[in-house]
């Protein structure tokens, strides 16, 4: 089943040489760049030599390095409360059906409300440093951690509990050698998507906490756009913050992948 | 047989409530058995007559609701390791090795009490042994075999010494051929050839008449809506149980006489009628 779609009739696998993904994002660039030498030497327009050459610049000035250090150590800390609190609340649910009934009402409530939402309730309360930040990212990072652990922990074979009780194990040790390492795909797939919306959380909190204080030190990446984007109107400098944004956050999801493989070799 | 038997179910029933979707449903109703000690029993039955019903409530997995299952005199209340399951799609922990799932039980359960880690991990390896899955030792289920998982449920049974074996269909999986040598291992493994008093109490559930009368001492014909007993027939063939005795005389008779036991019910659950009153066709060539 796993090799479907990869063996097609005379049983070669299907691989797409490097050449063939790269080939169009390529043109795409070249074709751009053509466009942007019929334009006015001046221009604000953005185009790839520019973008490229601004990176470089902001590089070297240290400016987006620490923009950017800043931004992922609000979203690892983000997401490293949010394990806790989601994957703790997850597994008590998840091993509860009474809790999980009473509770859902709630979760299912506050779910839908975009991290953005609370924002304006994350500047009143925290101010517009990194505490602020770091609430949006935990509340959007939560989700999708309880909402797998509690599917992980609910939707264990029973069949599998119910050998460990034949063999004489005490409910509190088949919580810890079955549901868990049972559950345990369910989690990692929250944590993935928990990291995805963690970092979208983060850039645009840190661009709307930016723009309330007006530029001011509130710092990282989300910041950094506002302040090209208000006051210097780099559109360079601001497709070079997409990019970066975009690379890390397909960089976190690669690593989360290998740690995925690593603990559990065991998935087909 | 004069000792008192090992297992004694009097009176058993089962009704589960009712659901949305159904009425309250007796699946077991008055249901009786004595099975002696080192016996090997095959409980036989048309689809859902609550042959696994009556084994999960041996295993303390589900509650009687009227009668009482006694083991050596002592009531059952609930699952223990002195009765081991073995389930019909084998329920091996998917995370852990062969190994680690035939010794899940002497880690983490009640029969690796009082054991050496050592001890454990010769336990593991006599059985790995046993049941010849040597070289497979790291393997995960999902890369062995529908044969070979069936090996690793068995050995991880045996590995916790229960007093009585509650098989559920545990051949059911395997495909034809597969089914018919795993057969013979499983009564070589269950110890066919020693003494009956060294032998382990074992009750099979099975659909598969043949199956049922190759392996068993005795087999239980059940009628189903509710599940009853509807017949006990003694197993006369000589054991170790060989392969030719599927040709014999005796082993035709007895598979027939079950089969004349159940082919109504079975007929009637496919919605066919029986062929008794169904004329014939004449077949013209």
């Amino acid at each position: 089943m796993s090799t479907a779609g990869l063996a097609l009739g005379n049983g070669r696998p299907v691989t797409t040489a490097l050449w063939q993904v790269l080939a169009l994002p390529l043109l795409a660039l070249l074709v751009w760049q053509v466009w942007a030498l019929t334009l006015e030497s001046d221009t604000r327009a953005p185009y790839p030599i520019k973008v490229l050459t601004t990176f470089l610049a902001l590089t070297a000035s240290g400016d987006l390095p620490s923009a950017l250090l800043q931004s992922l150590g609000r979203v690892i800390a983000g997401f490293c409360f949010a394990l806790l609190l989601g994957c703790g609340l997850g597994i008590l649910m998840g091993a509860n059906r009474k809790l999980r009934d009473s509770l859902d009402p709630i979760i299912e409530g506050f779910r839908p409300i975009a991290p953005m939402a609370i924002l304006p309730i994350a500047i009143l309360w925290f101010g517009t440093g990194t505490p602020a930040a770091l609430s949006i990212v935990t509340y959007a990072a939560f989700f999708p951690l309880l909402v797998n652990t509690v599917h992980g922990i609910s939707h264990v074979d029973p069949k599998l509990v119910r050998a460990a009780t034949t063999m004489g194990l005490p409910r509190w040790r088949i919580m810890l050698r079955v549901l868990l390492p049972a559950s345990l795909p369910s989690v990692v797939l929250g944590a993935r998507l928990a990291m995805g919306v963690a970092w979208t959380a983060i850039i645009a909190a840190e661009l709307a906490v930016g723009a309330k204080s007006g530029g001011g030190t509130s710092g990282g990446i989300g910041q950094m756009m506002f302040v090209f984007y208000a006051y210097s109107v780099d559109l360079n400098a601001i497709v070079v913050c997409m990019i970066v944004v975009g690379v890390v956050a397909m960089l976190i999801d690669r690593i989360f992948r290998a740690v995925e493989r690593r603990l559990m070799p065991w998935r087909p | 047989m004069t000792d008192n038997p090992k297992l004694r179910l009097r009176g058993v029933s089962k009704r589960f409530e009712a659901t949305r979707a159904n009425g309250p449903t007796t699946a077991v109703a008055d249901f009786s058995l004595n099975v002696a000690n080192g016996e090997f029993v095959c409980i036989v039955g048309p689809s859902g007559c609550g042959k696994s019903t009556v084994l999960n409530m041996i295993a303390g997995l589900d509650a009687a609701s009227a009668g009482s299952i006694e083991m050596d005199g002592r009531t059952i209340t609930g699952p223990g390791a002195d009765r081991g399951v073995m389930f019909q799609d084998y329920a091996l922990m998917p995370w852990q090795t062969v190994e680690q799932n035939i010794g899940f039980g002497l880690e983490y359960g009640t029969p690796g009490e009082g054991m050496t880690p050592a001890q454990r991990a010769q336990r593991v390896r006599d059985y790995i042994e046993l049941v010849g899955l040597n070289g497979s030792e790291r393997k995960y289920p999902h890369q062995l075999s529908g044969g070979m998982r069936q090996r690793v449920a068995l050995a991880r049974l045996l590995a916790n010494g229960p007093e009585v074996l509650l098989l559920d269909e545990p051949l059911g999986a395997l495909d034809a051929q597969t089914r018919l040598i795993l057969q013979v291992e499983l009564l070589r493994i269950w110890g066919e050839t020693l003494e009956r008093s060294h032998r382990k109490t074992a009750i099979f559930i099975t659909h598969d008449i043949e199956e049922a009368v190759f392996l068993g001492d005795r087999v239980i014909v059940m009628s189903s809506h509710p599940g009853r007993v509807k017949a006990d027939i003694l197993i006369d063939l000589p054991r170790p149980r060989q392969e030719s005795l599927r040709m014999s005389a005796r082993f035709g008779e007895l598979t027939d006489r079950i089969w004349t036991l159940i082919r109504d019910e079975a007929y009637r659950a496919i919605g066919g009628g029986s062929p008794a009153n169904t004329p014939t066709q004449e077949i013209r060539v």
